[in-house]
């Protein structure tokens, strides 16, 4: 039987054959390095040891993993929270995370680095919601706009020679969604708004919002996900 | 096969969309169902490569130092019995029974937890009942308010309608009271145009014995009517009357008029008068002693004269 949590670390489960995986040591390539951006299996292979090694408690994966992670997950943040200092705040706590729980992780149930994502998209999403509320609670109404700004997208926003290639070809198909998925997408993953609240703000039935989410996400799944 | 509407409910739980009954309907779809717990693994991933499309941006280095501190923190917090004991692949193979047991303890948290859901569930639909019975309750408030404020302003109009009424009512009686002026007026101005058509014709004595005597006719040609007063005129014999006699253009001889007596003592007299026939015109009055009674035609002298 298989059982999925709510939470990121559960569903990240690491297995126990894994656990006694190889002990090869993992490739030094960076995920921002667009020479030697590595095929994505054997990518994921190294990203898997290097959470192996971290469950072990070596200091130096983490620092090799951070050095993988950091600019895509630290872009993320930014784009959630639109907040350089609390970008940080997010980066760090799912860093400090990812050493806690690296015993939990299970590479057959999703890679390392989805995993990283979701350990800092829901951070960021939580301290969102958190400000949310509170600027509600002090209007006593919900904010018109829900707080989120799609033009704030930060800096660099158009850095794609610095890209690997897997984020060339993320981003390569995201574009090629029809406007009104991808921005339904969009707002579903960085805008930590509700259903409800994406539909109000797009001005659609849910039920359109709903469909233009799976839509988006199934033709994003049949392009990509094979390389992530 | 898994339908649209379940695809539609994994792409939201992927994205960490769904929540409260939804949610807890979803999970447990999905603890028994091998292909979509698959399709939702894939959705997840999916959904984690838009990270890539966020825009490009290095974080601090200063970030880097900040984390590898937070771990250097807790290694040194940590007792070095513990250190060994972090979790390594050696020493699950000798936890294993005690990993089992804890799948089996998770296992029945997330039973407890679907249980937990179901009862949470059933609370809300209470809540929900509860919510709908109060919201019965104030729209039949409402209803009933609404129906008093119909009912005043019913009342309102009313009072507004007796109120038009009576206002008509004076206007009505200010109306008649109007019509009534306007008739009198009406009535006053043609008494006046009456009294502008007034003919008034001042006698003269012809008499040698009472050369004083004076009388004056006035006769309105609409209600052919006149009146004669007279004065100073001699007093008569009993079997005397002076007769007054209109003379008309129309007629050959003077229409007689009527015939009238004097106070002995002041030899004034007055006679409203008309004339035997329809008078169209007045060229003369006079005045002439007759026997008493008068005559049909006069054939003595004039004794006052006015033209």
């Amino acid at each position: 039987m298989v059982l999925m949590f709510p939470c990121p670390t559960a569903a990240f489960a690491i297995s126990r054959d894994q656990a006694s995986g190889s002990s090869r040591p993992p490739d030094r390539v960076r995920m921002s390095d667009p020479v030697a951006t590595p095929p994505p299996d054997e990518r994921q292979q190294a990203d898997a040891r290097l959470v192996r090694r971290i469950a072990e408690g070596d200091k130096n994966a983490l620092a090799e993993l951070y050095d993988r992670f950091s600019r895509p997950l630290y872009a993320t943040a930014l784009r959630v929270v639109q907040d350089p200092a609390e970008a940080q705040d997010v980066v760090h706590d799912a860093f400090v995370t990812l050493w806690e729980k690296a015993a939990s992780f299970e590479a057959t149930r999703g890679s390392a680095f989805s995993w990283a994502v979701t350990l800092v998209r829901n951070r960021a999403i939580d301290r969102v919601r958190m400000r949310r509320r509170r600027a509600e609670l002090l209007t006593a109404s919900a904010p018109s706009d829900l707080g989120y700004d799609e033009s704030n997208t930060g800096p660099g926003a158009d850095d794609t020679a610095s890209l690997g290639d897997e984020a060339r070809a993320v981003r390569a198909a995201v574009a090629a969604l029809p406007p009104d998925q991808k921005r339904a997408l969009e707002l579903a993953f960085f805008s930590g708004l509700t259903q409800q609240q994406i539909a109000e703000k797009l001005a659609e039935p849910l039920g359109t919002v709903k469909a233009r989410i799976r839509r988006a996400l199934l033709k994003l799944r049949d392009t990509v996900a094979r390389r992530l | 096969m898994i339908d649209e509407r379940t695809e539609d409910l994994a792409a939201l739980y992927a994205l960490d969309l769904l929540e409260g009954a939804e949610l807890a309907s979803f999970e447990s779809a999905l603890a028994g169902d091998p292909a979509l717990a698959h399709l939702v693994g894939e959705l997840r991933s999916s959904s984690t490569a838009l990270a890539y499309t966020a825009p490009v941006v290095a974080p601090p280095a200063d970030l880097r130092r900040r984390v590898l501190a937070s771990i250097d923190a807790q290694l040194a917090a940590e007792p070095e019995d513990a250190r060994i004991l972090r979790p390594s692949f050696s020493v699950f193979r000798t936890l294993l029974p005690w990993a089992a047991a804890a799948c089996f303890a998770l296992t029945a948290a997330w039973f407890g937890q679907l249980y937990l859901s179901a009862r949470s569930e059933a609370g809300l639909l209470r809540d929900t009942q509860a919510l709908t019975e109060l919201s019965l309750k104030s729209a039949q408030t409402q209803l009933e308010a609404e129906r008093i404020l119909a009912r005043r302003q019913y009342a309102d109009q009313e009072k507004i309608v007796v109120e038009t009424r009576a206002q008509v009512t004076q206007r009505d009686t200010q109306l008649a009271a109007l019509a009534e002026r306007v008739t009198s007026l009406s009535a006053q101005l043609k008494s006046e145009g009456d009294l502008a058509q007034l003919k008034i014709t001042a006698l003269a004595s012809m008499l040698k014995n009472s050369p004083q005597a004076l009388a004056v006719a006035v006769w309105s040609p609409e209600k052919q009517e006149g009146i004669l007063r007279a004065e100073k005129l001699p007093a008569l014999a009993s079997d005397q009357d002076y007769q007054l006699w209109v003379v008309d253009p129309q007629y050959k001889d003077p229409v007689d008029g009527g015939v009238f007596t004097v106070d002995p003592q002041t030899g004034e007299a007055r006679l409203k008068f008309k004339g035997k026939q329809p008078i169209k015109e007045i060229a003369a009055y006079a005045i002439t002693l007759e026997r008493k009674g008068g005559v049909a035609k006069s054939a003595g002298p004039f004794l006052l004269l006015g033209k």
